[in-house]
C-alpha cells in the first residue's frame, strides 16, 4: 500500500510539473470601445482585451444592432490577448451589442458581451484604434505558452516510464516467493 | 430453500440499486447543474445546438461514472485480500469481467467527449475527423482525454488478463493503471495563471483520485461484498480506513482548489464571487453535499461497522444507497463546475 502511494505521488508530481503553467481561464479585462460607452464617431474596429493569450482559430465576435442587424465585417482576428473585428460604418444614434465566444487558454469556450452606443449626432469613422497587430506574433506567443508539441511528448513519455516502473515493481512482487506473505501483511 | 433464493436475488437487486442510484443521480445532477449555469447566448454569435448542450454533460458524467466503476472494481481484490480464495473467488469471478466492460465504457465516453467538445467549439456543423484532429492538436483538454482513453484501454487489457489468469495479475497494477487514467481529468477543468498553478493542479489530482477511490470502493463494497457477511467483516474495516482518509483529502483539496481558483482569477473577488459567480455557487453546492456525506459515512463507520465485524445482519446496502446517491449528485455538479464561468 505504501509503495502504491509513492507511485501515485510521483505520478501526481509529474503531471503537475509537466503541465504548462500558462493555461488558465480567460477573463475579459477591457475593450475598445469600452462597455457602455457612447461614441461620437463610428469605430473602425472593435477590440476585446483578455487577461491572457486567446487561442487562435476558434474566436467568434458579432456586432449586432438593436434590430438584430449584423455589422461585423469579416472574421475576428486574434493577436495574443487581443481579439478584434472590423466594423462596417454604423448608423448614428443606435445601440450595438458586441457578443463574443472565444476559446479560453485552458480549453473552455468563454462567452460574453459588451454594449456601446453611438451619439445621435455622430458622424464619420474614427481611425484612432489600430488593428490587433501581426497575427504571426500571436501564433508564436501561443506556441510558446502551450509549450508546443514537445510538452505533450514529455508528458506521455513520463507517463509511460512511470507505468513501466509500476509494472516492473508489481510483477517482481508477484513472482518473488515472499510475495504471498507480504501481501497478507499489507 | 425458497427463503435463501429469494434473499439472494433481493441482495443482487440491492447491488444493482447501488450502482443505478449513483449513475442516475450523477446524470440528473450533471444536466440540471449544466443547464442552470450555462453561459447565456449572446447576439451575433452562433451557439451549439441542443444535442451538444445536453449531450456533452451526459457523456462527460458517464465518463466519470465508468472511471469510478473501474477504480472501485480494481480496488476490490486488494480489499478482499488474497489468502482466502475459496470465499473471494466467486465474487471476483463476477467482478473481473465487469471491470473490463466498465473500462471499455470509460474509453468510449472519453473519445465521445472529445467529439462533443469539438462540436461545441464549431457550432452549426457536424464535426469531421479533420476538426477533431485539429482540436486534439490545439487544446490540452483533447490531449488529456485521449490519454485518459488510452489508459482506460490499457486497464481493459489488463482486466482481460485478470479474467484469464485470475489474481496472478497483480491487483496493484490494475489500481495504478485505473488511477493513472484519472490524472489527465483535472486538465479538462479550470486552471489559473499563477505561481500557485502547480500546487492547485496537484490538489485537483488528489481530489479526483480520492473521490474515485472512495465512491468506487463504496459501490463495489455494497454491490458485491455486502451479501457475504464473512467477507464483509474482513473487507469493510479496511475500506473504512481508506474512506476516512479520502473524505478528509477530498474535502480539503476541494476547498483549496475552489477558493484559490476564485481568488487567483482576475475579476473575481472573494468572498463576493462565492455567491455571485456560477463557479462559486457550485462550490457551495458541492461543499454542502460533502457535508451531507459526513453523517451518512459516520453512521456506517460507527453504528454499522461494529455489528458487521460481528457478522450480524445490517442495513448497510440501504445506507450505502443513500451515501452513493449524494456522491452521484456531487459528481454531476463536478461536471458543471469544470465548465462554469468563474466571474
Amino acid at each position: 500500500m505504501r509503495r502504491l502511494l509513492t507511485v501515485l505521488l510521483l505520478a501526481c508530481a509529474t503531471v503537475g510539473l509537466a503541465h504548462s503553467p500558462a493555461q488558465a481561464h480567460n477573463v475579459l479585462i477591457g475593450s475598445d470601445p469600452k462597455d457602455g460607452a457612447t461614441l461620437t464617431a463610428s469605430p473602425e474596429r472593435v477590440t476585446l482585451v483578455f487577461d491572457q493569450v486567446v487561442r487562435q482559430g476558434y474566436a467568434q465576435v458579432g456586432v449586432t444592432g438593436a434590430d438584430g442587424s449584423a455589422w461585423a465585417d469579416g472574421v475576428a482576428e486574434v493577436a495574443a490577448e487581443r481579439v478584434s473585428i472590423k466594423v462596417k460604418p454604423l448608423p448614428a444614434g443606435g445601440t450595438y451589442v458586441v457578443g463574443y465566444r472565444i476559446l479560453s487558454a485552458d480549453g473552455h469556450p468563454v462567452t460574453g458581451k459588451i454594449t456601446f452606443s453611438l451619439a445621435p449626432d455622430a458622424s464619420g469613422v474614427s481611425t484612432g484604434t489600430t488593428g490587433a497587430g501581426a497575427g504571426s506574433s500571436g501564433a508564436a506567443a501561443e506556441a510558446a505558452a502551450n509549450g508546443g508539441a514537445g510538452m505533450a511528448v514529455v508528458w506521455i513519455v513520463g507517463a509511460l516510464l512511470l507505468l513501466a516502473a509500476g509494472t516492473a515493481v508489481a510483477l517482481r512482487r508477484s513472482s518473488s516467493p515472499a510475495a504471498q506473505g507480504e501481501r497478507t501483511g499489507a | 430453500m425458497t427463503v435463501t433464493a429469494a434473499s439472494v436475488s433481493s441482495r443482487r437487486i440491492g447491488g444493482r440499486v447501488v450502482g443505478g442510484a449513483f449513475g442516475v443521480c450523477a446524470v440528473l445532477a450533471a444536466v440540471a447543474a449544466s443547464t442552470l449555469t450555462a453561459q447565456d447566448a449572446v447576439p451575433g454569435v452562433p451557439m451549439p445546438g441542443v444535442v451538444v448542450a445536453y449531450g456533452l454533460p451526459v457523456v462527460r458524467v458517464l465518463l466519470d461514472v465508468a472511471a469510478v466503476a473501474v477504480v472501485g472494481l480494481s480496488l476490490l481484490p486488494k480489499l478482499l485480500g488474497f489468502d482466502d480464495p475459496e470465499r473471494t473467488e466467486p465474487v471476483m469471478l463476477r467482478v473481473r469481467p465487469l471491470a473490463v466492460t466498465a473500462a471499455w465504457a470509460w474509453a468510449i465516453c472519453a473519445l465521445l467527449t472529445i467529439v462533443f467538445q469539438t462540436a461545441e467549439l464549431n457550432p452549426g456543423s457536424v464535426p469531421t475527423f479533420g476538426m477533431i484532429a485539429a482540436y486534439v492538436d490545439d487544446v490540452g483538454t483533447g490531449q488529456g482525454l485521449l490519454f485518459s482513453a488510452a489508459c482506460a484501454l490499457a486497464a481493459a487489457g489488463i482486466g482481460l488478463m485478470a479474467v484469464r489468469f485470475g489474481e496472478k495479475v497483480p491487483a496493484e497494477l490494475r489500481i495504478i493503471v485505473a488511477l493513472f487514467g484519472l490524472l489527465p481529468i483535472p486538465v479538462t477543468g479550470h486552471a489559473v495563471d499563477s505561481v500557485w498553478h502547480d500546487p492547485i493542479m496537484i490538489s485537483m489530482e488528489i481530489h479526483v483520485m480520492g473521490a474515485a477511490a472512495w465512491t468506487g470502493g463504496l459501490i463495489a463494497m455494497a454491490a458485491f461484498v455486502a451479501p457475504h457477511r464473512e467477507l464483509l467483516a474482513v473487507a469493510l474495516p479496511k475500506f473504512s480506513k481508506i474512506a476516512t482518509v479520502c473524505l478528509l483529502l477530498v474535502g480539503l483539496s476541494g476547498l483549496i482548489t475552489g477558493l484559490s481558483t476564485m481568488a487567483l482569477t482576475p475579476g473575481a473577488t472573494l468572498p463576493g464571487a462565492i455567491v455571485t459567480s456560477p463557479y462559486g455557487q457550485l462550490v457551495v453546492v458541492k461543499t454542502a453535499l460533502v457535508a451531507l456525506l459526513v453523517p451518512l459515512a459516520a453512521h456506517i463507520r460507527f453504528r454499522l461497522l461494529p455489528a458487521i465485524r460481528q457478522r450480524r445482519a445490517t442495513a448497510l446496502v440501504g445506507w450505502a444507497v443513500a451515501e452513493v446517491s449524494v456522491m452521484g449528485l456531487a459528481y454531476g455538479v463536478a461536471v458543471a463546475i469544470t465548465r462554469s464561468s468563474i466571474v
